[in-house]
């Protein structure tokens, strides 16, 4: 693409003054956004280190605990987080070919779609909470000398029992006597931890498209070689939806789910 | 640019972005493996349920960092950059594990 100094109007430079020229700022952006990622990977890296950890050492916990949580929620939000990845790229191509309109709808279908995805994991997180799958100290049974084996002391342990009789895999209980229940507050320790940070990638990766469309709305990205910064934020959108793909697993496909429960 | 600077490592014509038809064929591709995930974390493959499930993982992994994010495309410094991520995890996980691995055979 040409290198060009300045916007149709002489308003913005398009390329700043330490750069000396188009090709040579755009792979500069993009390189930043890849350093970044890289950084990005080692912080989600040490969390999924330590939940391998855990989910070594207490596998019957995990799946049971697992099998507690909406697995339909997290597959309608992995199919909204997909298309949203779609679009982002979608916007991509327009900003290039200069095409404001579909630049602008590709943008606020990937800003619906990711607003869609927060609110369907509001609903499951109000789920989790109604059915008391919050992990905390509160005993159940306040008698030092009542005490379960396998772990029932928490009322957070009698909240998930109560949840998993009411799952196929569970029903009869004979899966339940090798689960330790009140070890299963350590899984939803890492599914609030792990969703969460996940959740604030997405508010932030929303707030930025929400600016870009604004920015598209101003004419921004008339200069076809703006289309760059679409590109780093749906590279951002992208590793986003790459977490996801492993929260997806670890998190709600461990567990002993059946069509028949949903 | 002056006539005489030397052309440097970041200036040289990019791949364009992926036409509608390519993305909209990966697009294709994740949802057919995205419903592969929901089926194998549906299903009861016992212990091998986990790896069944990394594995489709590992391939959308692959599918979005190459294709939707055109690692494909990118030069060697972003490759690198990649490669030290990917690098740097297995390291934290290589070191993390052979400590929580190997504690069962201190007791013997």
């Amino acid at each position: 693409m040409a290198a060009t100094n300045s916007t149709h109007d002489g308003a913005a430079p398009i390329v700043a003054h330490h750069f000396n020229n188009i090709l040579q700022q755009q792979s500069s952006v993009r390189f930043g956004m890849w350093l970044f990622l890289a950084t990005e990977v080692l912080f989600f890296g040490g969390v999924f280190c330590a939940y391998t950890v855990y989910r070594r050492w207490f596998p019957l916990d995990f799946e049971a605990a697992s099998t507690a949580l909406n697995p339909m929620i997290a597959g309608i939000n992995s199919f909204l987080l997909l298309t949203s990845s779609f679009t982002a790229t979608l916007a991509i191509r327009a900003a290039y070919t200069g095409n404001q309109g579909r630049l602008k709808a590709m943008l606020a279908a990937t800003i619906v779609l990711g607003v869609a995805f927060l609110g369907f994991k509001s609903f499951e997180y109000y789920q989790d909470f109604e059915e008391g799958l919050v992990p905390s100290a509160q005993v159940a049974n306040p008698d030092p000398l009542h005490h379960h084996a396998r772990g029932m002391d928490s009322q957070f342990a009698h909240n998930l029992q109560h949840v998993l009789e009411h799952k196929k895999y569970y029903k009869d209980g004979a899966h339940l006597e090798d689960v330790n229940l009140d070890r299963c507050r350590l899984f939803f320790v890492f599914y609030y931890g792990m969703t969460g940070l996940h959740v604030i990638h997405m508010i932030v990766g929303i707030g930025l498209f929400i600016w870009q469309y604004i920015l598209a709305s101003r004419g921004f990205f008339v200069p076809k070689e703006r289309f760059v910064y679409v590109e780093v934020l749906a590279l951002y959108w992208h590793f986003v939806e790459l977490v996801w793909i492993f929260l997806l697993p670890l998190l709600y496909m461990t567990g002993h789910h059946s069509f028949s429960d949903l | 640019m002056h006539a005489e600077q030397k052309p440097i490592v970041f200036e040289h014509e990019h791949a364009p972005p992926n036409s509608v038809g390519v993305t909209t064929l990966i697009f294709v591709i994740m949802l057919g493996l995205t419903c592969m995930a929901l089926l194998v974390g549906f299903s009861d493959l016992g212990p091998m349920k986990i790896y069944a499930n990394l594995g489709v993982a590992c391939v959308q992994a692959l599918v979005v960092s190459m294709f939707s994010m055109e690692l494909k495309n990118q030069d060697k410094l972003t490759w690198l950059t990649a490669a030290a991520s990917i690098f740097w995890t297995a390291i934290l996980f290589l070191f993390t594990m052979t400590d929580y691995i190997t504690r069962g055979y201190a007791a013997h």
